[in-house]
């Protein structure tokens, strides 16, 4: 008998619309956590360098200084006139910045307060409103931190005993964890108690100076200090935030894709059960134990590649209206991601197709006449 | 036609235990979708108590911070001296001491493992298992911290470019984001070239003060500090974590919900579906269509009532394991957290029974009668 001519297997997947549609949406609900989780984790990652991206190729920084956000570091005056007069430093801007746990509607805010020397860089590099801060205890804040908590130019932030005036907001600074703010570095100073102190060096190597050589030729000639890639000081900022992220979303991943293979097999399974007349019947006209396995595996598979096609859609979807309604969050969802997906969803749809495998073999074929 | 006793027959359960593979699979769909929830809110209450390991520790009555400052996570805080004097000088303080509060690495070489510590300089050293409190030049790790960088009593680390020798460990403060270390404030004050300066003031109160009213009398007399209860300051500190985790948990109730509507709603329609004749024969023989419903809505709210107690089952596994395997990653299952989950899954029921219900409502009686395959 040549079963390849019927389609059995879209019929019978056909045959109950609803329950179809329910399996598909659990296995795209599935597969759209699993791609917006690993989105938003590298979307976090992307947000933490935010700040540093914008700044020139190297940095310096306390001796042992590792790290842009999650670590002290103090650099003393004398330290920054010695940095500055390195062979080969174009510019050395000093910074002070630390996280800064805004307390807004009652709500802790977490936002990286940059403290810097005005009309020197490491400012804000886009202003969507006011100016620049320019004297004591003025602050740039986040367009979308802003909006979100109703603050704008004009308004007054409360923060560590001092009154900071909005005189600005900037774009292209928002961020779930970092939302970027800048004020003065004297007015950072003076709330750490610390006057004339920074905490970076944002330095601009010269003309035809590698940024490599400007490392290793700061960290020779100048004791007490650190000076790092800009890069490699991003790529530990990542590893701090997103590492620490990265046992609670495998867990949760692991889950979503638990509940994907469930849902195939429940789909299949009960498909298969109910329909045991149908296959005792087909295997009572000759159909082998293999085409009715490939006949249950083609129905899990289809729902399990539609379930991912919409799956991606959805991700895809939101992903790119996030910026529209939640622009402090970043997903990004790479083509690798997708693959990555649709392959293991595959293989999800292979491990469901096992279920009913064996249920399928004890079926009598003589049951198909005897009611 | 009299109707039968239906009451008696516990359709339900057999209805259910008739096809057991489904049944099971449905149960255990729910009980992961609601997991998802579950663990999460574990997770993020495991951080919020390892938080406040220190807080909970100090002894202190009332911790005092820069004005505005109410938490210790992330967060910059700087009292000059001389305020710490005059909180000294508040009727009521038994004592006050000042310590120094920073982000910091532990490293144990150029290219060795780091691990990210909360640094405290002075105050007391909770919770210590191992070894001694620190002197000049010394410090002391989170026992988990300690092996993970291999780092015994005895051993030099390198903080912030400065050469500590290990002199003891503590334990109970790691977490995914992090351990606390001890040192000496002389020691921090020398590698962060500050001096007179404190992060926190912990203050206890004299036998007798109320902490709330030494608190507020502090928050009156002294100018540029807040003064806060370690309750209050410890129950300031755990809502960091909440506060920032409110939308992500939020997205978490809602993928739950969605998955747990999908599962439960698929297992009753399967089911519904394979027993419409059976509803058919039922209402042939006098059962009511609003007993129908109810035997269906029975379905879904046993399956999915099954599936929460499974869920909570399992986040309970996880709680348990989980910390053998990582010891940074502990869950916390609280009530208000199981409350939470209870009302999604109640939710769930509600939506999933929707289409089953509807159907079996439109069965016919008589269309057992017309077909016989």
């Amino acid at each position: 008998m040549e079963g390849g001519r019927v389609p059995v297997a879209r019929r019978q997947l056909l045959a109950e619309p609803a329950k179809l549609v329910a399996a598909v949406a659990a296995v795209a609900a599935a597969v759209a956590l699993v791609l917006l989780l690993s989105g938003l984790r590298r979307g976090l990652g992307e947000q933490v360098t935010t700040y540093l991206d914008r700044q020139p190729p190297v940095l310096v920084g306390q001796a042992g200084a590792r790290d842009f956000l999650s670590q002290t570091s103090v650099l003393v005056p004398g330290t920054v006139a010695r940095v500055a007069r390195v062979p080969g430093v174009a510019d050395a801007a000093p910074v002070t910045e630390g996280y800064a746990m805004l307390n807004l509607h009652g709500k802790r805010v977490l936002a990286l307060l940059i403290g810097y020397d005005p009309g020197r860089r490491g400012g804000p590099w886009r202003l969507a409103a006011g100016r620049r801060p320019a004297s004591l205890n003025e602050l740039v804040l986040d367009r979308v931190l802003a909006d979100e908590h109703g603050l704008a130019v004009g308004s007054t932030l409360r923060f560590r005993g001092a009154g900071l005036r909005v005189v600005g907001l900037s774009s292209g600074t928002s961020g779930f964890m970092t939302p970027l703010a800048f004020t003065t570095r004297a007015t950072v100073n003076a709330m750490n108690r610390q006057p004339n102190t920074a905490s970076f060096l944002l330095v601009t190597p010269g003309r035809g100076v590698a940024p490599d050589a400007l490392e290793r030729r700061i960290n020779a000639e100048v004791p007490g200090v650190s000076a790092i890639l800009r890069d490699r000081l991003a790529a530990n900022d990542r590893d701090v935030f997103v590492g620490a992220f990265s046992g609670p979303l495998l867990a949760m991943i692991l889950i979503a894709a638990a509940v994907a293979v469930l849902v195939i097999a429940i789909t299949v399974y009960s498909s298969t059960r109910d329909r045991s007349r149908e296959y005792a019947t087909l295997k009572a006209v000759g159909l082998g134990r293999g085409a009715l396995l490939r006949l249950v595996a083609a129905q899990s598979g289809a729902v399990a590649v539609a379930g991912t096609a919409l799956g991606v859609v959805l991700a895809v979807a939101a992903s790119r209206s996030v910026p529209e309604l939640a622009p402090k969050y970043l997903i990004v969802v790479t083509s690798s991601d997708i693959v990555r997906m649709a392959v293991a969803a595959l293989l999800f749809a292979l491990a469901a197709g096992f279920v009913p495998a064996r249920y399928l073999a004890a079926l009598d074929p003589a049951s198909a006449f005897r009611r | 036609m009299t109707a039968l006793p239906f009451g008696a027959v516990p359709l339900v359960r057999r209805q259910l235990l008739a096809r057991r593979g489904r049944t099971l699979a449905g149960v255990l769909g729910i009980a992961v979708a609601l997991l998802l929830v579950l663990a999460l809110k574990a997770i993020f209450a495991g951080m919020e108590s390892r938080l406040t390991a220190f807080i909970d520790g100090t002894g202190a009555d009332v911790i005092v911070a820069q004005e505005g400052v109410t938490t210790m996570h992330m967060t910059q805080s700087a009292l000059a001296a001389g305020t710490v004097e005059a909180i000294a000088g508040v009727p009521g303080v038994a004592s006050t001491e000042g310590f120094l509060y920073k982000g910091a690495f532990v490293e144990t070489g150029p290219n060795g493992k780091s691990g990210i510590v909360a640094l405290v300089g002075g105050g007391p050293v909770p919770n210590l298992i191992d070894g001694r409190a620190p002197r000049s030049g010394e410090i002391v790790l989170d026992r988990v911290l300690a092996d993970t960088l291999g780092a015994g009593e005895g051993d030099v680390v390198r903080v912030l470019g400065a050469r500590l020798r290990v002199s003891g460990q503590v334990e109970g403060t790691a977490a995914i984001t992090g351990s606390f270390a001890y040192v000496a404030r002389a020691t921090l004050e020398q590698v962060l070239k500050v001096r007179n300066v404190v992060s926190y003031a912990l203050v206890r109160a004299r036998p007798g003060t109320d902490a709330g009213e030494l608190a507020a009398r502090i928050n009156r007399d002294v100018a540029g500090v807040t003064a806060s209860t370690r309750a209050s300051f410890a129950a300031s500190e755990r809502r960091v974590v909440g506060d920032m985790s409110t939308d992500i948990v939020r997205g978490m109730i809602l993928v739950g919900f969605v998955i747990g509507v999908a599962v439960a709603g698929l297992v009753a329609y399967s089911q519904v579906l394979a027993q419409l004749r059976d509803y058919g024969i039922l209402r042939a023989l006098g059962l009511s269509a609003r007993r129908a419903l109810m035997i269906v809505a029975g379905q879904v709210a046993l399956l999915v009532l099954s599936g929460f107690v499974l869920a909570l089952a399992l986040t309970a596994l996880l709680a348990a394991v989980l910390p053998e395997l990582s010891a940074t990653l502990v869950l916390s299952l609280r009530p208000v957290d199981v409350a939470q989950a209870a009302a999604v899954a109640g939710a769930v029921a509600l939506v999933a029974a929707l289409v089953p219900v509807i159907h079996v409502v439109r069965v016919e009686p008589a269309s057992v009668f017309r077909r016989t395959s």
